[in-house]
């Protein structure tokens, strides 16, 4: 967190307990808190606000919670993480397309939203030149192209080391498959999800304690990966 | 059936009694003709050949012209062959016995043979009539559908009489009347009319009929106890006739009609009846589990809050892990409830792509952990686990559900052993949770996979929702659930997926 100025935050959603507890939470982890109870009003109060980070629910009564990402997007850039109850990848694949930075499903528990948040706004601080990612006993050293665990080097070949390097860039956030492919592999590999899987394999075989329960490269359900910074 | 299709003879119709008569005439000129060559003393031989005539003719001609041919080949006898020739008179008293006998002989014979006719076409006529219906009746039993037999019974009609026919019906007793699509000519003015009246009034109409003549086409009633259930129209040829008999079998095709759309119509009602009692009581049994299921975490949920302002440290960690089941098992459920939803409503689309299996175990495992506590939970995945073609989401639920059940079925402390892998031959890959409990009773594995179906010889909790959701999201995957008994005791429960080996290559 940067020092001087609290951090303003804009909670949109139209369930007033909702807003409630989301201001106890926020305030008491030291943001400024804003509410609107609509869509619209949400719009006007990003514009009047500049908020530093908005909070998003999808099902609005006024302007469906995408519409809104999309109008947002036109003119700002500030990060976004979306609410939703619907349990449905397309509806976050959806919203991330749309422009959200990440998403959390109701119910959500306090830890995770922070978290979440944590990460969508570390994006839009000032790039400070990062050269080495600590991740528990992971290390990678961006500058050196090295990565090191518990010390010790970890031999990754290109596509591996660059699918790290990307998923260490977003740490804490959602990466769709699509995200990755086109990054990693140009927009014409949007299919090729399985070469993802294998390359997601090795990658934990070589960096997790136990693969088969991975605490750093964790699967998000029908829609990408997030690596988790280790609290 | 062909046979039933050849035409039903208009046996009295009249040009055809004029031939007859004429016929006759012919005859006795011809044989009269004959025997003018035979010498005048066999005068007695021509009176037998004229009897040989008028027997042949009563195989061919009726009652009236076979009269006819009696008198007037007496008369001709007497008059030409009998001496004196050319005269009336009688000479002897033996050719008046003859005579006279001759004269009764034919008519008596004419009687006779045409009686017998008469007897053997009625035969004929009821034998037809029982053909046409027989067949009509396996018609209408082999039809499956209304509509099939409808359309079967108008072409039969249609066969029998040379006519066109229709059939309107009403929906239901007391609707207005609809044409039937297998009709083959349409209701239109006066036939429309026609037809109008006759389902009002319960009586045929049309042409051949005393009431509503004006229409082209003849019209019945199908009546079933008083209530008419719709109109039976056939167009005949303009020449035709409608005999009795026809008419008869007419109504005797109208009832066998009515008594088919009756029992299409109860079989209809029966089938609501049915449906809606059958919904009526998986209402009854969702909002029973559902209230049920509700207020048990909810009450834990509301008890715990009251407590927890009062409680030490100790108990207050306690009532906050009270609370965080009672919402995991709140949220399952809802997610059920939602699931069901989804395949009910049939907007459940599989979104397949290439998933990691072990990854799809760990977020069934992570989400179910509360529950699986106190059972071991072993988890059987080959290292060389290919990825797997699923919907993650729809199979993480699968799992979950099927990790549930093992658990609220199981004994704490017992095992629950969850297996992946790919079937020998490479077709399938399969998910398995086998436990070590008591397994599926018959009665229970008969509505396993039902909505609401929970087994009652076990203690048990939940929506009874879990495998009927299992089994919609396995199929909406194109796969197949399969249940059955651990062979080291217990209840497995496999689910399998459709598995093509990804292409091989990798990326540049």
């Amino acid at each position: 967190m940067t020092q001087g100025h609290r951090l303003r935050l804009l909670v949109v959603d139209d369930e007033v307990q909702i807003r409630r507890l989301l201001r106890l939470a926020l305030e008491t982890a030291g943001y400024d808190v804003y509410e609107a109870d609509g869509g619209q009003l949400g719009l006007s109060e990003a514009a009047g606000v500049h908020p530093d980070g908005i909070v998003l629910d999808l099902g609005l009564p006024d302007l469906d919670g995408r519409e809104v990402l999309r109008r947002l997007r036109e003119w700002s850039q500030v990060p976004v993480l979306v609410l939703t109850v619907r349990n449905s990848e397309d509806d976050k694949i959806g919203a991330l397309d749309a422009g959200a930075d990440d998403y959390l499903t109701k119910p959500f528990s306090g830890r995770e939203l922070l978290a979440r948040l944590r990460a969508i706004l570390r994006r839009a601080q000032p790039a400070a030149e990062e050269t080495l990612v600590q991740l528990g006993d992971v290390e990678i050293d961006l500058s050196a192209r090295l990565v090191r665990r518990a010390g010790a080097e970890v031999k990754l070949t290109a596509k591996e080391y660059d699918l790290l390097r990307y998923l260490a860039q977003h740490r804490g956030r959602v990466v769709t498959h699509q995200q990755i492919l086109r990054e990693l592999w140009g927009a014409n590999a949007e299919d090729n999800t399985h070469y993802l899987r294998v390359y997601m394999t090795h990658l934990r075989q070589k960096l997790e304690a136990d693969p088969r329960a991975p605490r750093l490269l964790k699967t998000e359900s029908g829609v990408g990966y997030r690596l988790i910074e280790p609290a | 059936m062909s046979d039933a299709h050849t035409a039903l003879d208009a046996p009295s119709a009249a040009p055809g009694r004029w031939r007859e008569y004429a016929l006759s005439a012919v005859a006795v000129a011809a044989v009269t003709a004959a025997c003018l060559l035979l010498p005048d003393s066999y005068y007695l031989s021509v009176g037998l050949i004229y009897l040989l005539a008028v027997i042949l003719l009563c195989l061919r001609v009726g009652r009236g012209p076979v009269l006819l041919a009696g008198v007037l080949s007496a008369c001709i006898w007497e008059y030409v062959f009998i001496p004196p020739h050319f005269s009336f008179a009688i000479n002897s008293l033996q050719d008046s016995l003859l005579f006279g006998t001759y004269f009764v002989v034919s008519l008596v014979a004419g009687q006779l043979i045409a009686r017998i006719r008469a007897q053997a076409e009625t035969e004929r006529l009821r034998e037809q009539r029982a053909t046409a219906l027989f067949h009509l009746t396996r018609a209408l039993a082999e039809a499956k559908t209304l509509d099939e037999a409808v359309f079967a019974a108008l072409r039969q009609v249609d066969g029998l009489f040379g006519a066109q026919t229709s059939l309107a019906l009403a929906g239901e007793p007391g609707a207005r009347l609809v044409p039937h699509f297998s009709s083959s000519y349409v209701l239109e003015g006066a036939d429309l009319a026609a037809a109008e009246w006759v389902f009002h009034h319960h009586r045929s109409a049309g042409r051949f009929a005393t009431n509503r003549p004006d229409g082209t086409g003849y019209y019945l009633p199908l009546v079933r106890e008083d209530q008419a259930i719709g109109v039976l129209g056939v167009k005949m040829p303009p020449d035709a006739a409608l005999s009795f008999s026809q008419r008869d079998l007419l109504d005797a095709f109208a009832r066998q009609l009515a008594l088919s759309v009756e029992r299409e119509h109860l079989r209809a009602a029966s089938e609501r009846e049915k449906l809606l009692l059958e919904s009526e009581k998986l209402h009854r049994a969702l909002f029973d589990s559902v209230s049920h299921e509700l207020r048990t975490p909810l009450a834990v949920i509301n008890a715990s809050t009251e407590n927890i302002a009062e409680g030490n440290e100790h108990l207050r960690a306690e009532l906050l892990n009270e609370i965080r089941t009672a919402v995991r098992r709140l949220n399952r459920m809802v997610e059920n409830l939602l699931g069901q939803n989804r395949l009910e409503s049939g907007l459940l689309k599989a979104r397949l792509d290439w998933c990691d299996a072990v990854d799809i175990i760990n977020a069934a495992v992570e989400s179910t952990r509360d529950a699986l506590d106190g059972h071991r939970l072993q988890i059987v995945v080959p290292d060389d686990m290919p990825p797997v073609r699923a919907d993650f989401a729809l199979t993480e639920h699968v799992l979950a559900n099927l990790l549930l059940n093992a658990a609220h079925h199981t004994p704490p402390g017992t095992p629950v052993i969850l297996t992946a892998g790919v079937e020998a031959g490479d077709r399938r890959v399969f998910f398995q949770v086998a436990d070590h409990g008591p397994g599926f009773s018959p009665a229970a594995r008969e509505r396993l996979f039902k909505k609401f179906a929970r087994d009652d010889t076990v203690r048990s909790t939940g929506l009874g929702l879990g495998l009927s959701i299992v089994r919609g999201f396995v199929a909406a995957q194109g796969g197949e659930v399969v249940a059955g008994d651990n062979p080291g005791g217990g209840a497995r429960i496999a689910v399998y997926l459709p598995h093509s080996p990804p292409k091989a290559g990798a990326l540049p």
